[in-house]
């Protein structure tokens, strides 16, 4: 009889914090999952490097141009299943103070990283047919706020690389989508709020109509964009904002 | 950092009209609001390595009272 395979390998950034933490704890209690995770501090996540279905990769997603040799020393013969960009990071600058190291530090991890990831899971050798890559933007991806020039940019681009990769990628079956919540308890929104008083804190809260997000409520959806139930999803941005952008 | 340069640079990031001195209540600009305060916590972050918090920002008054969260050794 033959042996169907079953196993998913997932490759996961930002998995050190957060909505990526978060995914790879969902991801690992399937031990049908392997999954890769990609960060710079591994004592973030000290609790997970044990697990046998997990293989933690310290790397600095900055460093662009050394992501092709990353990936031929940590996944030969590796195909993935499934992409997740978790890693990213949020800034508040006036544009008077925006410059153009400022602009090109962010959207080298926002953007650039995850143009450069994609172009290689891309190819056949480290993709099967039918994967699933998922890229987190934000609801800030189409809304603007004061202050988030970079951060507002930076995750429209990544509806735009959606978009057109979904078209490049559908004779393979592999879909292409965003995920853009709003606020979610991570230590990155915690960083946000320390910068506001606590009646602005109070104000973005009661923006979110049924309340700031749990990382879970993120988690889950991206599991659902990873399994073969969300076949026919591809090239979209799905929301997960407890109603904050309907208003 | 020069006290006097300070003020200079702070003049200019915050694009106020009115000259600073230390004893100037930031608060009582015309051109003080969520914006202002935003400007302010990105140059002293960036010109000191300091991040005044939406609670410091509460509390500042003068320019004094920005120089006393930077950290009065950081000029001279
Ligand atoms: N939390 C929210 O409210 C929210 C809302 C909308 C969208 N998002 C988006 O969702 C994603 C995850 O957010 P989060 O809240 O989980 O953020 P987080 O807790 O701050 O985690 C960010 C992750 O990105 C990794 N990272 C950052 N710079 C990196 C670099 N140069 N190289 C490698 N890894 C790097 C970090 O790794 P190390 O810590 O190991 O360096 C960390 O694992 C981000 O893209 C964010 O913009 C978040």
């Amino acid at each position: 009889m033959l042996e169907v395979e079953s196993k998913k390998n997932i490759l996961v950034t930002g998995a050190t914090s957060g909505i990526g933490k978060g995914l790879v704890i969902s991801l690992l209690q399937d031990p049908e999952n392997i999954v890769y995770g990609i960060g710079r501090d591994e004592e973030k996540i000290s609790g997970l490097l044990d697990k046998q279905n997990f293989k933690f990769i310290a790397y600095d997603l900055t460093d662009i141009n050394s992501i092709e040799n990353m990936f031929r020393d940590k996944f030969e013969n590796v195909k993935f299943d499934g992409f997740v960009h978790c890693a990213g990071m949020e800034e508040t600058i006036p544009i008077t103070l925006y410059s153009p190291e400022k602009v090109l530090q962010i959207f080298q991890i926002n953007v650039f990283s995850a143009i450069e990831l994609l172009r290689l899971l891309s190819k056949k050798k480290y993709s099967e047919n039918n994967a699933s890559f998922v890229l987190l933007s934000s609801v800030m991806g189409e809304l603007g706020q004061a202050g988030k020039v970079g951060y507002c940019a930076s995750k429209a681009a990544l509806l735009g690389v959606v978009k057109s990769l979904a078209l490049e990628l559908a004779k393979r079956e592999i879909r292409v989508n965003a995920v853009s919540p709003g606020i979610v308890n991570t230590p990155l929104t915690s960083q946000l709020f320390q910068q506001l008083d606590a009646k602005n804190v109070d104000r973005i809260k009661d923006m979110h109509p049924m309340g700031i997000g749990k990382v879970d409520d993120v988690a889950d959806l991206l599991c659902f964009l990873l399994s073969e139930k969300a076949r026919w999803i591809t090239g979209q941005n799905l929301k997960i904002d407890g109603g904050y952008s309907v208003q | 950092m020069e006290k006097q340069e300070f003020l200079k640079n702070l003049q200019e990031v915050l694009e106020v009209e009115q000259t600073l001195t230390v004893e100037t209540n930031l608060k009582d600009l015309d051109e003080w609001d969520s914006m202002t305060a935003m400007l302010l916590i990105g140059y002293v972050s960036d010109e000191f390595g300091v991040t005044l918090t939406g609670d410091n920002i509460g509390e500042i008054s003068t320019v004094q009272s920005v120089i006393d969260f930077i950290g009065e050794s950081k000029f001279s």
